[in-house]
């Protein structure tokens, strides 16, 4: 049977602030003078969307920051309506767009469930049912008669969980919320869910931002891209497809134009640039592979004793290494004119990712620093689908190491 | 005719309506000291103020205490005011409800006026002290007074539910509607009784050949009506006077669909634009 059915669907956003006063007496004003008035901006947040579930799926929504995953989930709990094409749901959709959303602050954790199981339709007599269990699950049994205000901010997310997973809806939408509470709730959560999923064979649909949520949880996933589905499948084949193009989107947005950076004493960077050991330049590396990093630069006045350093660090400026000429580059002075530095590394130990180099160079009689730049060259490290690093989960850095059974 | 369907399906949603009004009441006076008293604090205020400046200007109240007359005027009236000046606000108020989850959004205007439906009662055991101080009792007539109440339910609603639909796209409505209302007072017959206009338009053609049809202008206020049938019904001991009541309750049966029209259609951009 069909539980979700999504036809031709658009919804279309204004832009923009709503039409005041002041614009609609500007655009009259245009139209009289025989100018087109201005018309606010339209934006598609999704554009002829298809696709159905049948009941028993669970789904997995993913798709970077703006790809619709959210506004596709509020039509389908009814909460706004598309501005084309049909969408058909069977069942009560209990929706969990946020956690808590409807809890009432003045209210106690016990009218609370109340209001909130009213809220999502559900009738008196059963809701008396649920409140033990829903009190139950969610570990504020002591706190029931305390208003939600004086909770903290773990007790109203579990409580806002515990509600909608215990109304026994016909369809789950789940949004970004299984990260709620501490490890030991999460983990109760993660149960509570597979429990749905497996047991009570209810409709899911996930959306996450967390891929190995939805590998675990999901067996069918779709992927968003500026509203629209670009892949539709088995999760293991859509997740790789979404690794593939959210690499190739940081890469693409890593600039060629050098981040910030100081320098003095006539000294200029000429290039920097990542290449194999014959002199192949290089933008990706394979994990594990031997790199140079050449150090083109021209320098208007002699340079005393140089010293480089490079460094490298993550997108959001973890430094994770640095490595300096100290004791391998011994010249007492370089003179004006262009010259190249170069640094072998033999092994990239880092996880796959996008990754920025640093650089520094100082000189002089008293060592100053003459060069000093963040950001300047990004690349991308690909590796094998083991060494793949799910939201810095896994660590930043390979080991070089083996593993072997013994008896 | 799919509006209609829609209110009916209303029904479908009276736990939901009974937990809501619950909720509002329960969270108004929670925190409030003084509690439920407050209620009775705006209708009995503006009773004194009245009773003080008919002291110098002098109004002809007929054999029923003044005090009283005003008082009863009053319920009703503050009914209809408040009614409307919570449920204009009452779907950006639940903005965090409106973009979470869905269920027919004219339930927020609709819980606005029930949840006044508390103050209408604890008014009406004040107005029955008051009665009993001045020597008056309830008579059989009294038996109107369920229909009346729905009557006033229904002219709230119909202001009410334009009002909170337009008030999500512009904010102006919130500012504007209760100034707006707050001047129908005065051509409610609340400061004054019905008779005195009656007395003027009707009977001394005060306005010359228009007397007539100003006084019918008069009564398309739905409120006329329904503050005179209150009186008649509680104090004097008459039934309702029809003819006082038909022409506001003809502009009553015309805006209302109209206004619940429009806000069902405004509904669907709701959790867009809040």
């Amino acid at each position: 049977m069909t539980a979700i059915e999504v036809v031709a669907m658009t919804k279309e956003f204004q832009l923009g602030q709503i039409v005041t006063l002041k614009q609609s007496v500007s655009n009259v004003l245009r139209t009289v003078t025989g100018r087109t008035p201005e018309k606010p901006e339209r934006f598609k947040a999704l554009d002829n969307i298809d696709f159905s579930v049948q009941s028993g799926e669970v789904v997995g929504i993913i798709g970077s920051n703006g790809a619709g995953k959210s506004t596709l989930l509020k039509i389908l709990s009814g909460i706004t309506a598309p501005s084309a094409g049909a969408v058909r749901v069977r069942g009560r959709v209990a929706p969990l767009i946020e956690v808590g959303a409807g809890l009432h602050h003045e209210l106690t954790g016990r009218e609370n469930i109340y209001l909130n199981a009213s809220i999502l339709g559900v009738p008196r007599r059963k809701i008396e049912k649920l409140v033990d269990p829903i009190l139950e699950f969610s570990e504020i049994r002591p706190f029931e008669d305390t208003p939600v205000k004086k909770y903290s901010s773990g007790m109203k997310v579990r409580l806002g969980f515990a509600i909608a997973t215990n109304i026994e809806a016909d369809i789950l939408i789940v949004d970004e919320v299984l990260a709620v509470g501490d490890i030991a709730f999460q983990r109760k959560c993660f149960d509570k869910m597979e429990d749905l999923i497996l047991n009570q064979k209810k409709t899911v649909l996930l959306v996450s931002h967390n891929i190995r949520q939805v590998q675990r949880i999901c067996t069918r996933v779709l992927l968003f891209e500026y509203g629209k589905i670009v892949a539709d499948g088995p999760t293991q084949e859509v997740c790789q497809t979404f690794f593939e193009q959210s690499d190739r989107i940081i890469y693409d947005r890593a600039s060629p134009v050098w981040g910030d950076f100081e320098s003095s004493d006539g000294f200029e960077l000429l290039s920097l640039s990542m290449t194999t050991p014959d002199g192949q330049p290089l933008r990706r590396v394979h994990a594990n592979e031997p790199v140079e990093i050449r150090i083109l630069y021209r320098n208007g006045n002699p340079l005393v004793r140089p010293k480089f350093g490079i460094g490298v660090h993550t997108s959001d400026f973890l430094y994770l290494t640095t490595y300096d000429s100290r004791d391998e580059i011994w010249i007492d002075e370089v003179g004006p004119g262009e010259h190249e530095a170069v640094c072998r590394i033999s092994r990239i130990p880092f996880t796959p990712g996008i990754y920025s180099l640093r650089l520094g160079v100082s000189g002089g009689g008293v060592e100053k620093r003459i060069f000093y730049g963040e950001n300047l060259l990004n690349f991308q490290v690909q590796g094998d689908e083991r060494h793949r690093n799910v939201s810095g989960s896994e660590g930043l850095v390979l080991l070089d190491a083996t593993w072997r059974q013994l008896a | 005719m799919s509006h209609v369907k829609a209110a009916l399906r209303l029904w479908d949603y009276r736990e939901l309506l009974s937990t809501l009004v619950w909720k509002e009441i329960v969270v108004r006076y929670k925190q409030a000291y003084l509690g439920i008293a407050w209620t009775v604090l705006k209708p009995v205020m503006l009773m004194l103020v009245f009773t003080l400046m008919r002291s110098f200007i002098g109004i002809d109240s007929g054999s029923i205490p003044y005090p009283v007359l005003t008082f009863t005027a009053l319920i009703p009236w503050v009914f209809f005011q408040e009614g409307v000046a919570l449920g204009v606000n009452s779907i950006v108020l639940n903005a965090g409800l409106v973009k979470k989850i869905y269920f027919p959004r004219e339930v927020f205007p609709l819980v606005s006026v029930l949840t006044k439906m508390v103050e209408f009662c604890v008014d009406f055991a004040v107005l029955l002290g008051l009665m009993a101080w001045y020597g008056l009792s309830l008579t059989t007539q009294a038996a109107w007074l369920p229909l009346l109440l729905a009557y006033l339910v229904l002219t709230t609603l119909a202001v009410n539910l334009a009002g909170a639909a337009l008030n999500v796209f512009y904010r102006d409505v919130s500012q504007f509607l209760p100034v707006a209302i707050s001047l129908v007072m005065y051509a409610s017959p609340i400061i004054y009784p019905l008779s005195l206009v009656k007395r003027v338009l009707l009977v001394s053609q005060a306005a010359g050949v228009h007397s007539d049809l100003l006084y019918f202008l008069y009564t398309l206020n739905p409120l006329v009506g329904i503050v005179d049938a209150f009186q008649s019904v509680l104090l004097r001991n008459q039934p309702p006077d029809f003819s006082v009541i038909w022409p506001g309750a003809l502009f009553v049966a015309m805006l209302l669909p109209a206004s619940y029209e429009y806000f069902k259609r405004a509904e669907h951009s709701f959790a867009d634009v809040i």
